[in-house]
């Protein structure tokens, strides 16, 4: 059984893999377009307080996620 | 007989450099329109070299070519459409790999594409050692390292593209169009093969100061101080240039009447004269320190922090994180806030940023709320007007994001590192932007005095003024003279308190209004319509029906509140 948990649970420095992204079309294909689908490697770098984004790093760039938007992804923690 | 004349473009995706590129290559022949009907902006510009003549357009930074948005579409469409000679693709070296992704679909397009692999100062402070040469045998079009800010690598770009064009090279390692997934593995691939990390990555100066401005804690002072700084360098050295101006063109006036007289033509000319220095006196004080400081902290990457910080907040109202800087702005002068829309993504989240900047107090209506309130009700009911202001922009930027069609965007932002501003780009960007909202402001300005004057000497304003007393009058509980002053107001809204002074004769607005009156017509002034220098500012942004509209919205709106609000005050005084 994979440990799939939404990317906002998380702490900042945690590395996960995407399991898959929840939501609109719209959403899944921006996200595919910066290079976020099945199998990618993310880095939690920074979460902002008060419920706000969250920056993660990806394929070398650093990306800031809406909250709404990063709650919807699902990813699986590596070590 | 060879082709002189080349057709390319700047295609590449967010922070990559394109403007210093564009500015480069363009200089001063440069031109910033609007994409034919619509209200995405087209910058283009010209070049001669080697005895051709290039035409450049710079395409929006976008990160797909599909149909996700406006930008999107519209470079789509160009790129396959219209005569194209060849591609610059600006790709940020220290981000290799997600910029391929953005190249692999440009290749799919079939035209020439010459890759310029910018800010390579940059990666190798990274530690990061690229190899061109495998790079463009992996992808199959020529790629040159390019340092922009430095000018380096530009004509080699234009050599490369004049070369393709001339010996109509196939586009050798054709891509198909690939799948999301098959682009991103290919990218990844290709990165492993020609990217080598030689430093161990140490911390650089820009993770720590990262490590301040988007802290949990004190990011929110750090921006504050920021921010607060940014807004009163553009209130003091708005309002000494203003003074300034006010200075130069005291004697004007005088000597008009000296030269031309005091008849119909020459009252009516001196309005045209009147109104181009009023809109110079509104637009470049506040325009200009405003455009270069807002230039300079996106430049320095500083505003993707601010988006970052305030996003959440900015969700309760419709809108993202960006959207604070237009709407503090606004506070200064709602002219540049408005034009500053432009820094959020799409279209939806623009028009609502816009919308609300025309309801931020500027300072033209700070004079009539401290001059008028302030002064002759108290600083205590001042202060309720802006904190009404405020409660207003969140309910009525709620409704926006309600009722307007278009689901709220989420927040997808590239966090840029900081880096060196540029400053021939700023100033450039900034001359180009003042320019282009002259064109438009200028006419609508100097038309609308003029009309105003002829009204006037026709003896029509109290006609006028009769004509909107059921309004006026009944409803909002005014004096008669209201309609006139509400008039003027559209020119410039503190032209309702100088021009009630002008009109009595005295500026002891007590004897005219009580406490209740005073209230009311502020806060009629802070909502009704916007000045017509910000109209010309919405109709550049938005396009003259959406003017139309939030015009219409906000005289009806004015006028349901000011109409509410006399009731109400009438039972506490």
């Amino acid at each position: 059984m994979t440990n799939e948990i939404s990317l906002i649970k998380l702490r900042e420095g945690e590395v996960a893999e995407i399991i898959s992204v929840i939501g609109g079309r719209m959403a899944t294909k921006r996200l595919a377009d910066l290079g976020l689908i099945l199998g990618t490697k993310i880095k939690v770098l920074r979460k902002a307080p008060l419920r706000g984004p969250v920056e993660i790093e990806v394929r070398g760039s650093r990306l800031v996620l809406g909250r709404g938007l990063a709650s919807k992804i699902l990813v699986h923690p590596v070590k | 007989m060879p082709e002189k004349k080349l057709n390319t473009v700047l295609a590449g995706i967010a922070n990559v450099g394109k403007s210093v590129i564009f500015n480069h290559l363009t200089g001063l022949h440069q031109h910033i329109g609007n994409w034919p009907g619509k209200t995405i902006e087209k910058a283009e510009g010209t070049l001669h070299y080697k005895g051709y003549t290039i035409d450049v357009l710079d395409l929006p930074g976008i990160y797909s070519l599909g149909t996700y948005s406006i930008e999107e579409e519209i470079s789509r469409e160009y790129i396959t459409k219209e005569k194209v000679d060849f591609i610059i693709n600006i790709v940020d070296s220290t981000r290799l790999e997600t910029n391929l992704l953005f190249t692999l679909q440009l290749l799919a397009l079939q035209k020439p594409v010459v890759l310029a692999l910018n800010m390579m100062d940059l990666s190798r402070k990274k530690g990061l050692s690229i190899d061109c040469q495998r790079l463009q045998e992996l992808l199959g079009i020529p790629v040159v390292p390019m340092i922009a800010t430095e000018g380096k690598g530009i004509t080699e770009v234009l050599d490369e593209g004049i070369e393709l064009v001339k010996t109509q090279k196939p586009v050798l390692k054709v891509q198909k169009e690939l799948t999301a997934k098959e682009r991103a593995d290919l990218s990844h691939q290709i990165c492993r093969e020609v990217i080598k990390v030689t430093k161990p990555k140490k911390i650089s100066w820009s993770e720590k100061f990262d490590n301040l401005t988007c802290h949990k804690i004190w990011g929110y002072p750090v921006m504050a101080v920021i921010l607060s700084a940014m807004v009163l360098t553009i209130f003091r050295f708005g309002g000494w240039f203003s003074s300034f101006l006010e200075d130069i063109t005291s004697g004007w006036q005088e000597g008009w009447k000296t030269i031309f007289g005091i008849s119909i033509w020459a009252s009516l000319g001196w309005s045209a004269i009147e109104s181009a220095i009023a809109l110079i006196q509104i637009a470049l004080p506040y325009i200009i320190p405003f455009y270069l400081l807002l230039f300079l902290l996106e430049d320095w990457g500083y505003l993707a922090r601010v988006a970052f910080l305030l996003d959440n907040l900015m969700h309760r109202i419709g809108v993202h994180g960006k959207a604070c800087i237009p709407l503090m702005l606004g506070f200064g002068c709602n002219v540049p806030a408005c034009l500053s829309c432009r820094i959020m993504e799409t279209q939806r989240e623009r028009f609502i940023t816009g919308f609300l900047t025309t309801l931020v107090p500027c300072s033209a209506v700070t004079v009539i709320i401290m001059g008028l309130v302030g002064k002759f009700v108290g600083i205590s009911w001042a202060f309720g007007l802006y904190l009404f202001a405020i409660l207003i922009i969140f309910g009525l930027g709620k409704l926006a994001s309600k009722t307007l069609p278009g689901e709220a965007t989420e927040l997808i932002m590239e966090m840029p590192d900081y880096k060196q501003p540029n400053l021939k780009t700023i100033v450039l960007q900034t001359w180009f932007r003042l320019k282009d909202f002259l064109y438009i402001a200028g006419p609508l300005v100097i038309i609308s005095g003029v009309i105003i004057e002829g009204i006037h000497l026709a003896g029509w304003l109290p006609a006028i003024a009769n004509f909107l007393s059921p309004i006026t009058v009944k409803w909002l509980g005014l004096p008669t003279i209201t309609g006139i002053l509400l008039i003027f107001g559209i020119l410039r809204k503190e032209l309702i308190l100088v021009m009630l002074a002008t009109l009595l004769g005295t500026a002891n607005f007590a004897q005219v209004l009580n406490p209740v009156q005073m209230i009311t017509l502020a806060l009629i002034s802070m909502l009704y319509i916007p000045c017509i220098a910000t109209l010309a500012a919405l109709w550049r942004e938005f396009g003259w029906k959406k003017t139309l509209g939030i015009t219409g919205f906000e005289i009806g709106f004015a006028i349901l509140i000011g109409g509410i609000a006399f009731r109400i005050l009438a039972r506490l005084f």
